[in-house]
């Protein structure tokens, strides 16, 4: 029997982690084909790891391999018998940054940064874990949690956000906000904007404070 | 599924309510309308004291039906009853409910993860909820507003 505190490790233990990085995405865009460096450059292993689990996967039937041209290319087998169990467990794992940007895409025209921080930015969630988000721009607290309501589901996971304006963050900043901070000296996963435009505020911040 | 079908599930269990509760409930609404303005409160707090505020509002509408939430998740459950009561719409179930599960956040888990914006959020929603339903009371049991 698989006890309770077994099941709630990090999910992490269920791939190793050059394997994880390519099922991620490949099940994370099915639809999509990837060639061998693409890959590679994603997922940010050697091409030796990523050449020899390309391979176990392609020969197992999960993943197949079509040669166009010069180019090699790999996809999710659509028609395996697992295809759909371990498209969903890849997405209520590692997809869940692409299921959140799914949900915020109606709003992120009022969005600078969206991002998330804590156990799953880490890669240390358990199965049960929420989604720490946090939010700045020109929305509301309500709004963000209305349109990430199907994600939640989707995910079976709570989503946790943040959400700050333009101007508290500016000065939350300037303040050295402790919940800030350690939250951007910490690991995170951008879902909009990115480490360019979190400078380019926080550079803003500089500029005011000269 | 109605108030009715709470009850059987267990839910809810019948409640006498009078004048005197009801009027307390929302004089308790009231104050922490107020109170969650104090000067230099942290953003956590006062995002505590106007959620408290919200949940006594709709714990004023279900007494007045005649009902009180059972222990489990009765939280949730009182907001899930505005429904029922004073016919609040999913979206703003949605949003009281968002602000029920950051609170218990910033309880055990993470203060200073309210921002300001959020917790001027919960009180503009807050003040709306209790003018709804002091509105609702007054056309649906005044005899629970005046002697």
């Amino acid at each position: 029997m698989i006890t309770e505190k077994k099941s709630d490790r990090k999910v992490t233990i269920l791939f190793g982690k050059v394997r994880r990085a390519i099922l991620t995405v490949l099940f994370g865009r099915t639809e999509e084909a990837f060639y061998l460096r693409q890959i590679v450059r994603t997922t940010g292993f050697g091409l030796g790891p990523v050449q020899r689990e390309l391979k176990q996967l392609t020969e197992s039937g999960i993943i197949w391999r079509a040669v166009r041209g010069r180019q090699v290319y790999f996809q999710a087998n659509l028609d395996s018998p697992i295809f759909p169990e371990l498209k969903s467990l890849i997405v209520k794992t590692a997809g869940i940054g692409d299921t959140l940007r799914a949900g915020l895409a109606s709003i992120a025209d009022y969005i600078k940064i969206a991002l998330i921080y804590g156990s799953i930015a880490r890669g240390e969630e358990g199965l049960r874990s929420d989604i720490d988000l946090l939010v700045v721009g020109d929305i509301g607290f309500a709004d963000v949690v209305v349109n990430l309501q199907a994600a939640q589901k989707i995910l079976g996971r709570e989503v946790n956000p943040t959400v700050y304006s333009l101007d508290e963050f500016r000065a939350k900043m300037r303040a050295n906000h402790h919940f800030l901070t350690s939250v951007l000296k910490g690991p995170k996963i951008y879902l909009v904007g990115d480490e360019n435009e979190l400078r380019r505020l926080a550079a803003k911040r500089l500029a005011r404070r000269a | 599924m109605s108030l009715g079908d709470w009850l059987r599930n267990g839910w809810l269990v019948e409640h006498e309510t009078s004048l005197q509760e009801t009027i307390e409930l929302l004089r308790i609404a009231d104050r922490d309308l107020k109170e969650c303005r104090t000067v230099g409160l942290s953003e956590d707090w006062r995002l505590a004291i106007a959620y408290n505020s919200a949940l006594q509002s709709a714990t004023a509408a279900l007494s007045a039906e005649g009902y009180r939430a059972t222990r489990d998740g009765h939280h949730h459950r009182i907001i899930q009853s505005l429904a029922h009561t004073i016919g609040a719409d999913a979206g703003t179930i949605a949003r009281l409910d968002g602000f029920r599960k950051k609170r218990n956040i910033s309880d055990y888990e993470r203060s200073g993860a309210v921002s300001d914006q959020e917790a001027k959020e919960i009180l503009i929603l807050a003040r709306s909820l209790r003018k709804r339903v002091g509105d609702w009371l007054k056309k649906n049991h005044p005899e629970l507003l005046h002697e």
